[in-house]
């Protein structure tokens, strides 16, 4: 109990710090920009307008009896969310060297504040993914998606998402301060974890046996809890949050543990 | 105040070698390589330090270059952690181990004000309040809105040195940056040290400049190879230094 009130003073005093640092990367992300912020907004439509063209039109992806434009698209802003925020977080503890070794200050700050700085972005593609919905009710594809009350579980299922990034962000910062091919290893494990996970495709057009271990993937766990909010209307169990804000604590738990472990000695390795 | 007990530093020299594949091709093949590599190195920057500072003393770190003085400071001030011993800090430290460190190359002066600030631990409402006086002291007004990539280094340490002292800090921990800026500046800077000094700021100072030491301290520590060879009070303690360093030159 002492130790959670310890830790809740100390991210009390460094709160203004982490403000700050979120932006001055928020600053020097669209700099020099002429469209600015709008980025966020346009990135996801564009990316999604390309996906579709190139999966539904192309390679005759489709997912029977719902939108598929909200089906890709819920899985591209949550799946873009994770791996900025985890490639961010991954270089974050080395690219703060400097300060590191001249200030004392809690590094869990800087992988923390990446998964912060890439989640205002998350929340801005909120706005176009919304707008997406909506636009499905006047007929923009094939079905229109579901607007209902269950959307309000949809916060807590991204705060659990945020705190199984944070985890992750956690594990991958400190793993590259002490081997730098991380950064290349993470890469390609990030490819693959892009296409374990139904982003683009529908998990029902995989065998049976396989599916089973498809649905292992946390990552699948969240994507597709919001989609049977947005899409089917369907009422997450609470066997289903429970497992959702499960993996998220014991993810951010490993992460934690692992990081204040290593931290002192990161300062030798930099 | 500050309490260091036994504190040694250890660093393995070995780390920065680190490990590669090409280096484990290459001692595969070469047994002598192999032999070596089994030994490790160590260098101990800091052996069996052992001091305390009371509250309002003004205590000068000298010694020659590799000593172990900025390896000290940053143990003190929490960046390092020591492989054996500890360090009791009672009040808040504000380090000037390097002017800038914390500032970010692409944003403005005044941008990086308020992000230096944060990082040295100061809120919100204190750098509003502070901040003509940030800018009054760093002499910097016309430049607020340049990047700081575009200053001169003189411009980057008067602003760093503004941020770093406009607050009384209960510890300062300071290696050698009164020789920042023109001449100017620098009585400026030392008028503000004097200052803080007066107003009861506890001080660890290092400096190469003996002339600045016997100005500013009341007790002096004398480090050579991660040891302390004396700790006393400044003018016998930079005297005997000063022959030394001079008496192993004639030689």
């Amino acid at each position: 109990m002492k130790n959670i009130k310890n830790i809740l003073a100390n991210f009390k005093r460094y709160w203004y710090l982490m403000t700050q640092i979120i932006l001055r990367d928020f600053k020097k992300k669209y700099k020099r920009s002429v469209l600015g912020v709008l980025w966020s907004l346009l990135y996801p439509i564009m990316m999604m307008a390309v996906m579709t063209v190139v999966f539904s039109h192309m390679f005759k992806f489709s997912t029977e009896g719902t939108n598929y434009l909200v089906y890709l698209m819920t899985g591209i802003i949550l799946w873009n969310y994770f791996s900025e925020a985890t490639t961010g977080a991954m270089t974050s503890v080395v690219d703060n060297f400097t300060l590191i070794n001249k200030v004392y200050i809690p590094k869990y700050v800087f992988p923390i504040c990446k998964c912060m700085f890439s989640g205002i972005n998350f929340l801005l593609t909120l706005i176009p993914w919304l707008g997406i919905i909506i636009l499905t009710k006047f007929g923009l594809g094939d079905y229109p998606a579901s607007i209902n009350i269950y959307y309000s579980f949809i916060p807590f299922i991204f705060l659990f998402f945020f705190l199984f990034t944070v985890g992750i962000g956690l594990i991958i910062s400190c793993l590259s301060v002490f081997l730098r091919d991380i950064f290349y290893i993470f890469g390609i494990v990030l490819t693959i974890w892009n296409y374990y996970t139904p982003v683009f495709y529908s998990l029902t057009i995989l065998p049976e046996s396989l599916q089973q271990i498809f649905k292992l993937n946390p990552l699948y766990q969240y994507i597709n809890t919001v989609r049977d909010i947005v899409l089917y209307g369907k009422c997450p169990s609470l066997l289903t949050m429970g497992v959702l804000a499960g993996m998220g604590i014991v993810s951010l738990g490993i992460g934690a543990l692992i990081f204040k472990k290593n931290q002192d000695k990161f300062i030798y390795y930099i | 105040m500050i309490y260091v007990n036994h504190v040694s530093m250890k660093f393995n020299l070995g780390i920065e070698k680190g490990f590669s594949i090409k280096q484990a091709f290459v001692n595969f093949f070469d047994p002598k390589i192999r032999k070596k590599k089994t030994e490790k190195k160590y260098f101990m920057a800091l052996n069996d330090v052992n001091f305390h500072i009371e509250p309002g003393e003004v205590v000068g770190l000298i010694g020659s270059n590799g000593a172990g003085k900025s390896t000290l400071l940053k143990v003190v001030s929490g960046v390092l952690k020591p492989t054996k011993g500890n360090v009791q800090v009672n009040g808040a430290i504000s380090p000037m181990i390097e002017l800038g460190a914390g500032f970010d190359q692409d944003l403005t002066a005044r941008e990086n004000i308020y992000l230096n600030g944060a990082i040295l631990g100061y809120s919100k409402k204190l750098l509003d309040d502070k901040f003509e006086d940030i800018v009054e002291f760093s002499e910097l007004r016309d430049f607020l809105d340049v990047p700081v990539k575009n200053f001169s280094s003189g411009m980057v340490a008067k602003l760093a040195f503004s941020i770093a002292t406009i607050v009384n800090p209960e510890i300062l921990i300071v290696d050698e940056i009164l020789s920042v800026g023109d001449i100017k500046f620098q009585e400026k800077s030392k008028n503000k040290m004097m200052e803080l000094i007066k107003g009861g700021t506890t001080v660890l100072y290092v400096s190469h400049s003996i002339e600045s030491i016997k100005e500013l301290c009341t007790k002096v520590i004398w480090i050579e190879h991660g040891q302390i060879v004396k700790i006393g009070p400044t003018r016998k303690i930079c005297d005997e230094y000063f022959e030394a360093q001079i008496g192993r030159g004639k030689k």
